[in-house]
């Protein structure tokens, strides 16, 4: 926590909980195996990057089969126009639902920022569902946005109106926390973002013997391992990993003060006596890591999670 | 000395599992790469007991084990797979033909109620839109676009009138006007009409009615000259399918705001979903009439001058639209 920020009032706090909360709910989908899964809910950025991939690409094919057409057949220029209207609206609505339905949920664009639709209710997409959100997306977005382009002044309440459909088109997915348009209500649907499932090892096993360079061996007592929760063993589990990273000269002469700062810091809290010297101290925080991980998973199946170092504040009063 | 990590629980789990994780990532790239059909039979087999191995592993995982780069593993792999085994798995082919054998016609019969009340505010629209005509000429203005009226107004001539309905020179037909005409006026009309009904029904309601005022307010200007038979023929071509086109997008939009509006026992997202599922059906309904309109519209209208076979067209083609809806997709006895 640095110190020039000021700090948020607890009502501010508390809205800011409350958010976050709610984004975490939304990311939950539950398959039919009824193991919750996080897929986290893809932000509208994305998706309109996405979009408008696959308006490029749609309206490349439609530009080039035009051109393909006036070389071969003479044509007005209102024609092509009208002609080019139709032709993009023809590959555009096949495109979305087809592509949709054979890559399972993703467009070519799609593909590219790595987002997918998924069904709301965690069963498997229908036919019917991307039908419908790619339909509606016609009439949200599609239609008012032509009638924008090709309207002329004289109707001024109509490009209103087609404005302001649009920017409504825009804020209902910004309206709730699983970023639906409101194709999506229809169809009962939402896009996330795909995660990537990559397997670091696992630090418990691959730390190397909890022994110092001089022969001395760390081992922590239970009462010293009472001092933290999952949130601190976390954090340090990141660190650890973090070690491995190739670091440039004034990186790593920082990462050594932290790691100075941090094994004095562990020492005092938990009462370590002996002193480490520099050469251990990753070593010494390994072996911390390891204990310190066996000690909160053995009270986790005991019934005792502790979710952070105020675990005893956080307890329910009154049960023991 | 026993060692300390060998002992550690969610270490030894993540040891005893780790290849078969390995092994379902390997498949799971496979399949989306691709699709799931690209996977042998012994593959795809391995891919879903993989895959439920993997959820019971990370319902495991969260109970016993703090390592957070494993949860986070355990996590995407077990989405990832999900992704993949959950897919569709319906052919376009089988959809096409369902809509419409069944589903299509079987979905204007149920929401028979919300359509007719689109074609009761295209009736009213218009019957009022006559009336006023009658009453006073410069209702015309109020209610007529200038675009669409192509200076056919109180102030042409009958001979005019006549010449736009018998058009004896057809410069404009083909392909042309047909794509012009197809994103003209009614097919604007109709995606509104459709897509607002969610704000509550009005705006559909009031779109309708408005195209009925035209409508009316037009039919009544060629009645006054004595052209009302033949500005029947002229627009029954297209126009039957046209106006229904409207009247049944108007009954979709009606059917999504009545959700919104009287949601009953559901919330408001999901009445507004299940009255999606008919809503949306009766909107591609729309589009193909209004498609067929247009094809009418830009090819029949100026090749046939006759006005009695303008009507036998135009109401010959409605009447099949009233077969396919009345007749298709009933089980047979």
């Amino acid at each position: 926590m640095s110190l020039s920020r000021t700090r948020p009032t607890p009502n501010r706090q508390h809205r800011r909980n409350r958010r976050a909360a709610r984004k975490k709910a939304a990311s939950r989908v539950i398959p039919p195996e009824g193991v919750p899964l996080e897929l986290p809910v893809a932000s509208l950025g994305v998706r309109v990057a996405a979009q408008l991939t696959d308006l490029l690409i749609t309206f490349a094919a439609a530009v080039s089969i035009l051109i393909l057409l006036s070389m071969l057949f003479f044509m007005y220029w209102s024609t092509v126009f009208a002609l080019g209207a139709l032709l993009f609206f023809f590959i555009r609505v096949p495109y979305y639902i087809l592509s949709e339905l054979v890559w399972n949920g993703q467009t070519l664009g799609k593909k590219l920022m790595k987002i997918k639709v998924v069904a709301h209710d965690g069963g498997s997409l229908t036919t019917h569902s991307l039908v419908l959100r790619n339909m509606m997306k016609e009439a949200e977005v599609f239609l008012p946005g032509t009638l924008l382009l090709t309207l002329d002044q004289t109707a001024p309440w109509a490009v209103w109106a087609s404005l302001a459909w649009v920017a409504m088109a825009f804020a209902i997915p910004l309206s709730n926390p699983h970023r639906m348009r409101l194709g999506d209500m229809l169809a009962g649907t939402h896009v996330i973002r795909l995660p990537v499932p990559i397997l670091l090892k696992d630090l418990a096993i691959e730390a190397p013997r909890a022994i110092s360079a001089n022969g001395q061996r760390f081992t922590f007592l239970p009462h010293q391992l009472d001092h933290y929760g999952g949130f601190e063993l976390q954090t340090l589990e990141k660190l650890l990993r973090a070690q491995e990273n190739r670091m440039s000269q004034s990186s790593a002469e920082q990462n050594r003060q932290a790691m100075t700062a941090i094994v004095e810091r562990i020492r005092q809290k938990i009462g370590y006596a002996d002193a480490v010297e520099p050469d251990d101290e990753l070593v010494f925080l390994q072996a911390f890591y390891s204990a310190q991980r066996a000690h909160l998973e053995q009270r986790q199946l005991f019934g005792d999670r502790r979710a952070n170092k105020f675990y005893a504040d956080a307890r329910p009063r009154g049960t023991g | 000395m026993r060692d300390e990590a060998a002992l550690m629980r969610s270490a030894r789990f993540r040891a005893e599992r780790e290849q078969d994780w390995i092994k379902l990532e390997a498949l799971v790239a496979k399949a989306e790469r691709g699709g799931v059909q690209s996977l042998q039979f012994a593959e795809a087999r391995d891919l879903a007991s993989f895959y439920r191995q993997a959820t019971t592993s990370l319902a495991i995982a969260r109970e016993i084990s703090l390592d957070k780069a494993l949860l986070e593993y355990l996590e995407a792999l077990a989405a990832r797979a999900y992704l993949i085994v959950y897919a569709p798995q319906e052919r376009l082919g089988g959809l096409i033909g369902r809509f419409f054998a069944a589903s299509g016609p079987q979905a204007m019969r149920r929401s028979a109620l919300f359509v007719a009340a689109g074609f009761l505010c295209m009736a009213l629209g218009g019957l009022t839109g006559f009336l006023l005509y009658l009453e006073s000429n410069d209702w015309y203005y109020v209610f007529m676009p200038s675009g669409l009226a192509a200076g056919r107004g109180p102030d042409a001539s009958t001979e005019f009138l006549r010449s736009v309905i018998y058009d004896d020179s057809p410069a404009a037909t083909g392909l042309g006007a047909f794509a012009a005409y197809l994103f003209s006026h009614n097919t604007r009309i109709a995606i509104f009409v459709f897509g607002l009904g969610v704000f509550a029904c009005l705006p559909a309601i009031l779109l309708t009615f408005y195209n009925g005022l035209i409508f009316g307010a037009f039919y009544a200007l060629h009645v006054e000259r004595g052209l009302g038979w033949d500005l029947g023929g002229w627009l029954s071509v297209h126009g039957v399918t046209e106006l229904s086109a409207i009247c049944i997008a108007c009954g979709a939009g009606v059917q999504l705001g009545s959700a919104v509006l009287f949601p009953g026992q559901n919330t408001r997202k999901e009445a507004l979903r299940l009255a999606g599922r008919d809503a949306v059906k009766l909107a591609i309904i729309a589009a193909l009439m209004l498609f067929v309109a247009a094809l009418l519209e830009g090819f029949a209208r100026q090749l046939i001058q006759d006005a009695g076979a303008r009507y036998l067209i135009g109401w010959g083609v409605g009447a099949l639209w009233l077969a396919w809806f009345l007749l298709g997709g009933r089980s047979r006895r």
